[in-house]
């Protein structure tokens, strides 16, 4: 008896002086990792609210001595002609995320709704072709793609990465979703059956409601993607006017090299859409990366 | 009897031989017409410049890609590239930065994973903050990066003055010997909050009763990690690795804009390599082989990336 009780609680010290290591080591690397994440965009945002005069200074103002919004103001002035650049680039990227966001969710419903329930032949050869293409870089896809679109006369227009965007959007979007799917009970559409539901009014009433989580993370992945894509958009526009951000603002800056407040404000705004979906959405978004990626 | 059985037997034989698979598919037409509209778009979309990036491989196309007046070459594409020694260079580069990077993302991304496994305050938050560099743009966070690089004005080089360890700021993206291991930092700062996305993921499939008996037979926390957490994690590991490596051999937009592979080609991968010479120097027959050559690499991963995704199938379908 007393030797049991004696290693039991030698045991339980050693432990917990061994767990307490790691768990400082734990929250050291946290913070660590905290300030690696968050100060350079930290930098980023204190440098945006500089005079240009201010930024480019040695030492650095590491807080900004006259902290002024004007970088931000010139951007959002439809008057002055950046802002009335920045606006409309803005206004691109929303058009094109947005129409690749609802198309990807029409096409890819179906898709990762099949590969989850039905087994028909060549199910797995498709899903996995389909997972290939999540392999290739958009460069090999470049020029065929820039010759394809020149043959259909979509070059310089928004139809054009719209297209291109739902392809290397789905694959993605049929993984995730197919996760979501092989998880709802078979049950529930057979008992949906047996009460006289056709095939279809059985997914549209009872699965499409039940994976309304999984098509929320589907969009924001799409939408995401396409806010941020660049080789295509960089390729396929060159007409100012039809620029979306992450081009707007390359070319931009190519002409003004020094505006780095004003390149650092770009920067924040652009970011801010995704950003602010990503951590209002973010709970669909892990759960649907856990379904899909883990469970599979 | 035996022998009515045995023609059924053989008809079925004949069938599922020849005819069976038609007959499956006919069964199944509905069943396409779910994933039709992706396999249509996949196919105008993938499988065609495929094809074509094949064949201009073969041919020497003028720059203004005037597809008449292109001239079959053979191999002559291929054997530039191998006898180029921007090739080699660029392939070293390439190397180093996939590995580097796709280590220090895993392994980083792996940890983060399991310090924030346990509940605390905030852990939310935190969470939070280090999923953002994996949100915004490629374009903003070069952007960002080259700002704090900068070799008048960066903030790193005003902080190394600043103690001590530099005369003036260090040329840290325009100078051959820095540029690569500066660039592969903000690929890391961008990448590995996938890696922990991941593992936060696969950390919650781990069964708490096997950790809790470890722990009751004397197990302290490494060997517990080893011996129950890590040999759970091993397929989501391996794919994680894999999507990884993939995802940092096409990497294009940070090179391409924080350096456009300079100086003297210390920081050109091949993505950037091959988008120089298609677009910049409108060489699209080496372009084209180039793209084939990758392709081919890319295809051997992929052998990898579905062995292990369908080994992760086996294993759920047998638990």
């Amino acid at each position: 008896m007393s030797t049991i009780a004696e290693t039991t609680s030698r045991g339980q010290t050693r432990r917990r002086v061994r767990i307490d290591g790691w768990r400082w080591g734990g929250r050291v690397f946290l913070v660590f990792m905290l300030l690696y994440t968050a100060l350079p965009m930290v930098w980023m945002l204190l440098t945006s609210i500089k005079s240009g005069f201010a930024a480019m200074q040695l030492p650095p103002q590491w807080w900004p001595d006259q902290p002024t919004l004007a970088s931000y103001q010139k951007l959002l002035d439809p008057q002055n002609s950046v802002g009335q650049d920045f606006l409309r680039f803005f206004w691109n990227s929303l058009i094109v995320s947005t129409a690749t966001t609802i198309l990807s969710v029409i096409v890819a419903v179906p898709a990762a709704y099949a590969f989850s329930r039905f087994t028909f032949p060549g199910r797995n050869f498709l899903f996995f072709a389909v997972l290939l293409r999540n392999m290739f870089p958009a460069v090999i896809f470049l020029v065929p793609l820039f010759v394809l679109m020149r043959a259909i006369g979509l070059v310089n227009t928004h139809g054009s990465l719209i297209l291109t965007y739902l392809t290397f959007g789905l694959p993605l979007a049929i993984w995730l979703l197919k996760g979501f799917y092989d998880n709802i009970p078979v049950q529930l559409e057979q008992a949906a059956r047996i009460d006289g539901a056709t095939r279809l009014q059985a997914f549209i009433l009872i699965v499409m409601p039940l994976s309304a989580p999984g098509i929320i993370a589907t969009a924001i992945y799409s939408f995401i993607g396409a806010w941020n894509e660049y080789i295509y958009a960089y390729t396929f526009l060159s007409k100012n006017e039809q620029l979306t951000l992450p081009v707007g603002i390359q070319r931009f800056f190519s002409e003004n090299t020094t505006d780095f407040p004003g390149l650092m404000a770009a920067s924040f705004m652009m970011s801010v859409p995704v950003v602010v979906l990503f951590l209002v959405l973010q709970r669909y978004f892990v759960r649907a990366l856990t379904e899909g990626a883990v469970k599979h | 009897m035996t022998i009515v059985s045995g023609k059924a037997e053989a008809r079925r034989t004949l069938q599922s031989a020849g005819f069976g698979v038609f007959r499956k598919v006919w069964e199944h037409r509905a069943d396409y017409a779910y994933v039709l509209p992706a396999i249509a778009v996949m196919l105008v979309v993938i499988a065609y410049p495929i094809y074509y990036t094949i064949e201009l491989s073969f041919f020497n196309t003028p720059p203004g890609l005037q597809l008449r007046d292109k001239t079959f070459v053979g191999f002559n594409n291929y054997t530039a590239i191998l006898t180029s020694q921007v090739f080699w260079q660029v392939t070293l580069n390439t190397l180093i930065w996939t590995f580097v990077s796709t280590l220090f993302s895993f392994v980083l991304g792996f940890a983060a994973a399991l310090a924030l496994h346990r509940d605390f305050i905030g852990r939310g938050v935190l969470r939070a903050i280090l999923i953002i560099p994996w949100v915004i743009s490629a374009v903003a966070a070069s952007y960002i990066w080259k700002w704090i690089y900068h070799s008048d004005f960066g903030i790193i080089g005003a902080v190394m003055v600043e103690l001590g360890l530099a005369d003036r700021p260090p040329n840290f993206i325009d100078s051959v010997g820095t540029v690569l291991p500066s660039l592969i930092v903000v690929n890391i700062w961008r990448e590995f909050p996938f890696a922990m996305i991941m593992m936060m993921a696969g950390l919650q499939t781990v069964p708490d009763q096997l950790l809790r008996a470890a722990k009751v037979d004397g197990a302290n926390a490494w060997q517990r990690f080893w011996h129950v957490t890590f040999p759970h994690l091993r397929n989501v590991s391996t794919v994680t690795i894999l999507l990884l490596a993939v995802a940092n051999f096409n990497s294009f937009i940070i090179p391409w804009i924080m350096t456009g592979g300079g100086p003297s080609n210390a920081s050109h991968i091949w993505i950037t390599h091959i988008y120089e010479l298609a677009f910049g120097r409108q060489r699209w027959g080496v372009a084209s082989a180039y793209s084939v050559l990758l392709f081919l690499i890319l295809m051997t991963l992929g052998y990898f990336y579905v062995r292990a995704l369908s080994g992760n199938e086996r294993k759920d379908r047998s638990a």
